[in-house]
């Protein structure tokens, strides 16, 4: 009886250890990365541009989440872009390659589809590794076999679709989406998506009436989506911030980044 | 003098004069070239790229003379989309003087003309014969410079002796007391002997595996299993020669005739199971393209996923032939500054290649320039590429950051117009004609402009007429909070990207 009861107890010992083990090191994994990127940000925000981010092709975790840039990890309710998950933006935007970048730069293979006009610049500096980017400029009429075929290797696939899919393929194409474990970014509408990002409101600044040149812009960025995404939240950034770099807008980097804006010529 | 022992060397050689006047021009494509000559006589030496040599005796008597040998060369070289001259004489040298004479000025001096006359495309008088025993005589008015000896060259001009007839005038024992070994032979080549036999290549050999279904093949996967065998036995071949090959190409004919090609490329050595998976992706983006070309209508309702199914009468025969062969000297992979491709990403990419073609996939390459448009190379997956302009070197006058985040390919037509309506223009000195105030991009709705920067002034490679390029830069924000690069060049507004 006494026996079987330190048995018992051994086991239960055991079953705690093993999942304070497994926690430790879940923990361990969501944090490394994020750490690593935390060194380096700049002070109010701001991410280092291209590889100054995360050096050297990063292992991704195997979690449930794939990492996003600081700024952007307060508008998902994540934290970052659930697996098997698609996420639409409304547009085009630079939004939509903010939104990779972190993944990207963590490691994960990124396949672009139907946008043959992506800024590859605009993407390096917004932190994508453009030696893990595979631009597929016209998918053609196949493109949701295209898409299937490329999330098997991708973790990250940015989609322009070429018309709006039917019922049918769009749950076919969220199906591999989920089994494959990658996220589907859609520049355009996307009647199932779980997340939805949408620039509201943008402004620039640098510029005047024929002095100055561009050099940020101010963007409110409104989430929702379905699930614990329905709440929607709204955040000002700067994207792109004066290095093509994206950070929070606030007053204080506001005035870091526009101590004067006179024309210079 | 005729030549000695009378058993006088008739050479032909062929000269493309493209290689010549264009030192960038791919070698390899004169493989072409000699492959088409090789029809002809087996034997063949390769002198440099753009000339190649035969022995002209054997194949004149085949083919009806030296004339027509000659004739029939040129018109199957041309057919190639090369130009060419040939020249026939006793020995090498001769024959290679005879191809690259100046043909007007030489016409039909010691040689015959070509049997067809001005009126003929292409090449009026591209071939030049000598006659046997009249190669001293066709050589004699030759400078000594062609002797190939920069030495000599220098040296009997200074002596007096400024042709090759007057260098062959000396005698023999003169020449080689004067000028020693080298000079030896100079005289003999002057004299049109020439002592050096041609060298041809070894036949090249047949390195390709293929296999015949009788009766054909209805279903792609006999055909898929037949090319795991017939992959182990070319990489056999291969190996038992130290060599490896870069890119496999991948024939497939069908029942009627149709066939179906493709070239892939692997960083490593394709093992057969590899190559087998590649076959089954080309018989499956060749189905996919079918499917789609029969039933357009209702395409993209369905996934064409799976079934393996083959019509057109089934797959007589699947052959692979290596490409691009290399030394087998193992691989490195580099240690740093390389990002090595996932294998599971290699194979979407070639997948979608399969069904898009190879040029569908690319990767990007950043690279230096001035426009957005010039800082990113694309090269096709699977293919290594320098970018076009380096980004080590500064470039004064480039964008400067933030990046827009679309750049259009193709520069997009645009109006702009000040606030009466009228197009602004810029001036030579840059200046505009009035602050831009209303924006039309690509046909749509005007907007009106909030805030703008420039002209800035860009003369890019003046030197280079192909590439040289004019403009001025404005950036355009309009009321929508869209803002756009513009740029003025030869009096068009074009929008080149846009900050989205």
């Amino acid at each position: 009886m006494s026996a079987e009861v330190t048995q018992a107890a051994r086991m239960a010992r055991v079953a705690r250890t093993a999942q304070a083990t497994r926690v430790a090191q879940t923990a361990r994994a969501t944090e490394a990365p994020l750490r690593r990127r935390d060194d380096g940000m700049l002070p109010g925000g701001a991410v280092l541009p291209g590889g100054g981010v995360l050096p050297g092709g990063g292992i991704l975790p195997d979690d449930a989440v794939l990492p996003v840039l600081p700024p952007l990890r307060k508008l998902l309710p994540a934290g970052g872009l659930p697996r098997g998950s698609v996420v639409a933006t409304g547009n085009w935007s630079l939004l939509c390659l903010a939104l990779v970048a972190g993944a990207s730069a963590a490691g994960a293979w990124c396949a672009v589809a139907g946008l043959p006009y992506l800024g590859v610049a605009a993407a390096a500096d917004a932190g994508l590794d453009p030696g893990r980017i595979l631009l597929i400029a016209d998918p053609g009429p196949g493109w949701p076999q295209v898409v299937a075929s490329l999330l098997d290797g991708c973790e990250l696939m940015l989609l322009r679709p070429p018309d709006r899919p039917p019922a049918l393929v769009r749950r076919r194409l969220e199906a591999t989406v989920r089994r494959s474990g990658g996220v589907l970014v859609v520049a355009g509408d996307w009647d199932g998506a779980q997340i939805r990002l949408l620039v509201s409101r943008q402004e620039w600044a640098g510029i005047g009436a024929g002095h100055g040149r561009l050099r940020a812009r101010r963007v409110q960025v409104v989430a929702d989506g379905r699930g614990a995404a329905a709440r929607p939240r709204a955040r000002w950034l700067w994207l792109p911030g004066p290095d093509g770099a994206v950070a929070v807008a606030d007053e204080i980097s506001a005035a870091r980044f526009w101590p004067e804006t006179r024309s210079t010529g | 003098m005729t030549s000695a022992g009378g058993a006088a060397r008739r050479v032909l050689v062929v000269w493309c004069p493209a290689w010549e006047q264009d030192p960038e021009l791919d070698i390899r494509a004169f493989e072409q070239v000699v492959t088409v000559v090789e029809g002809f006589c087996p034997r063949v030496e390769v002198l440099r790229p753009g000339a190649c040599a035969i022995g002209a005796r054997g194949p004149a008597r085949y083919f009806g003379g030296e004339e027509a040998l000659a004739g029939k060369i040129i018109d199957v070289v041309a057919c190639l989309g090369f130009a060419c001259q040939v020249g026939v004489a006793d020995g090498l040298f001769a024959a290679q003087l005879a191809a690259r004479a100046p043909r007007r000025a030489h016409g039909g001096r010691s040689g015959r003309a070509g049997p067809w006359g001005p009126g003929r495309a292409g090449a009026p008088d591209a071939v030049m014969i000598v006659a046997p025993g009249r190669t001293p005589a066709f050589l004699a008015p030759h400078p000594v410079g062609s002797l190939g000896n920069p030495e000599l060259a220098d040296l009997l001009p200074r002596l007096g002796v400024r042709t090759l007839g007057e260098f062959a005038a000396l005698s023999a024992a003169e020449a080689a007391n004067r000028f020693g070994l080298t000079g030896a032979l100079a005289h003999q080549l002057a004299r049109g002997l020439d002592p050096r036999p041609l060298v041809p290549r070894p036949p090249s050999v047949d390195l390709s595996a293929s296999v015949a279904f009788d009766p054909p093949a209805e279903q792609a996967e006999p055909v898929v299993f037949a090319a795991k065998a017939l992959a182990e036995r070319m990489h056999a071949d291969l190996a038992a020669r130290g060599l490896a090959c870069v890119r496999v190409q991948v024939q497939v004919i069908c029942a009627d005739g149709q066939e179906i090609t493709r070239l892939w490329r692997h960083d490593g050595l394709l093992s057969s199971l590899a190559v087998a998976e590649r076959v089954r992706w080309q018989l499956a983006g060749w189905r996919a393209a079918q499917d789609a070309r029969g039933r357009s209508a209702t395409a993209p309702g369905q996934l064409p996923f799976a079934s393996e199914g083959l019509q057109v009468g089934g797959i007589t025969l699947l052959r692979l032939v290596p490409d691009q062969l290399v030394r087998n000297a193992g691989r490195q992979l580099g240690l740093w500054g390389e990002t090595a491709v996932d294998d599971r990403v290699a194979r979407a990419a070639l997948r979608v290649q399969a069904m898009l073609g190879h040029d569908s996939v690319a990767r990007p390459l950043l690279a230096g320039g001035r426009s957005p448009a010039d800082q990113v190379t694309l090269v096709p997956f699977g293919d290594a590429a320098e970018p076009l302009y380096p980004a080590g070197p500064p470039w004064p006058g480039r964008l400067p950051a933030p990046a827009p985040a679309t750049v259009y390919p193709v520069p997009r037509s645009a109006k702009v117009t000040d606030e009466s309506g009228a197009a602004v223009t810029v001036t030579g000195r840059a200046l505009i004609s009035a602050p831009p105030a209303w924006l039309s991009a690509h046909g749509e709705p005007w907007l009106a402009i909030t805030s703008w920067a420039g002209p800035w002034p860009v003369t890019e490679r003046w030197w280079h007429p192909a590439s040289s390029r004019r403009q001025a830069r404005f950036q355009l924000v309009a009321e929508d909070g869209s803002a756009w690069l513009a740029v003025v060049q030869d009096g068009q507004w074009l929008i080149e990207a846009s900050y989205d």
